[in-house]
């Protein structure tokens, strides 16, 4: 009973810190997912929201994932019509805002599949921000969403983003 | 409804019919007076000028096959530059072709005339095996293609689809380096000649109606050329 108790104690602890730093639990994690591939495709995306309810600007530094050799943070961009990928050393989430991940603009590119991913599978992920928060995140895979797609908004993504560098 | 009974009276009926009458005349009049067969406004943004002739260019399918320009005639053909370690912008482009060719499916006079070209332009990573592979996920209609780097040059050049191949990044595997590539979805008409083009970003339904307008007018234009008008 000692051990537990000590536990619950430590959570308890830990929740008043958290509250108290007013970090980590202001990291709201929205809708993550990966993008369905051929079987044989080892380089994905994932695509999420990035919500801070804090005061205080978040830097995502990091993110990992055990199903991947590698992940990055990265932002496809068009110059008229040429597209091409930058690869991001962190991306900022300003307070009481958030960022969104999605397909056209900002994506984690999941490098090296370790085995074929099928639609339905669910992908964990870690995002590691400054702090030294850690974030774990599962994704679903999914074939893409198209909505939103009828008006050429997905392209406005990029473009929001540079406002918040 | 009470309302619109109302409103389609015999009078409201005869001036409308006066409207459509002489619509249709002055389109009648206006085309016959037209030396210059002009593209609708709303397909012009799509087309090239001149429509240009694609020559002597040779790229591999899966199975020992080639695509060159007799493969193209008689088709219309869509195709797109790309790569497939690209996990972004080629997946959801593919996906939008694929949704599109899903609507003209729906029009059985038209879909036997479409493909789908994936010309990848990173033959270090990509077999023509691979790409069937890649390809058949997005629609059945899509045949995937690459070549040497001379191959794909010239195919790209003669297609105004520049691509850049990029050094690894530092700290990154040999296996990981970017492309940069046009993400325009080009239309070849069934002459064999570079006719349209789709430029970033496209939905599936901007490229089925304004295929299905540009393949009118193309028919209409093949048929004034004989005397038909």
């Amino acid at each position: 009973m000692g051990g537990f108790l000590k536990i619950l104690f430590s959570l308890a602890l830990g929740f008043v810190a958290s509250v108290a730093s007013a970090d980590s639990v202001n990291i709201q994690i929205l809708d993550p997912w990966v993008q369905a591939a051929p079987p044989n495709v080892k380089v994905l995306a994932a695509y999420l929201e990035i919500k801070n309810n804090g005061e205080k600007p978040q830097l995502l530094v990091n993110v990992s994932s055990p199903a991947f050799d590698q992940v990055g943070i990265h932002r496809s961009v068009m110059h008229g019509n040429m597209a091409h990928m930058e690869h991001l050393k962190e991306l900022t989430i300003p307070p009481h805002a958030s960022v969104t991940l999605k397909p056209g603009g900002l994506h984690f590119m999941l490098m090296d599949a370790k085995k074929p991913l099928r639609v339905g599978d669910s992908v964990p992920m870690t995002l590691t921000f400054k702090n030294g928060d850690k974030v774990a995140v599962a994704a679903t895979v999914r074939a893409g969403q198209m909505e939103g797609m009828g008006d050429h908004q997905h392209m406005d993504h990029s473009e929001h983003m540079n406002h918040n560098h | 409804m009470k309302k619109r009974s109302l409103l389609l009276t015999r009078g409201s009926l005869a001036v409308l019919l006066v409207i459509a009458l002489s619509v249709t005349a002055f389109i009648g009049w206006k085309l016959s007076n037209d030396q210059v067969v002009k593209a609708p406004a709303e397909i012009e943004d799509y087309l090239f000028w001149e429509a240009k002739e694609l020559t002597d260019f040779k790229l591999t399918a899966a199975d020992n096959r080639t695509l060159g320009p007799n493969e193209l005639k008689g088709k219309w053909s869509f195709i797109f530059f790309g790569y497939t370690h690209c996990p972004d912008v080629c997946p959801l482009t593919l996906m939008v072709l694929g949704q599109a060719f899903k609507i003209l499916e729906k029009n059985p006079a038209v879909f036997p005339e479409v493909q789908g070209i994936f010309v990848s332009v990173d033959p270090k990573r990509d077999t023509p095996e691979s790409l069937k592979e890649y390809v058949s996920y997005f629609n059945g209609r899509f045949i995937g293609v690459t070549g040497s780097t001379a191959e794909l040059d010239d195919f790209s050049r003669q297609m105004s689809a520049m691509y850049t191949i990029h050094p690894k990044e530092a700290g990154q595997s040999d296996d990981t380096y970017l492309v940069t590539h046009n993400s325009t979805v080009f239309l070849v008409d069934p002459q064999g000649r570079l006719h349209g083009r789709f430029p970033p970003p496209q939905t599936p339904k901007e490229i089925a109606e304004v295929f299905m307008k540009i393949r009118m007018f193309y028919n209409e234009r093949s048929n004034k050329r004989w005397g038909v008008f």
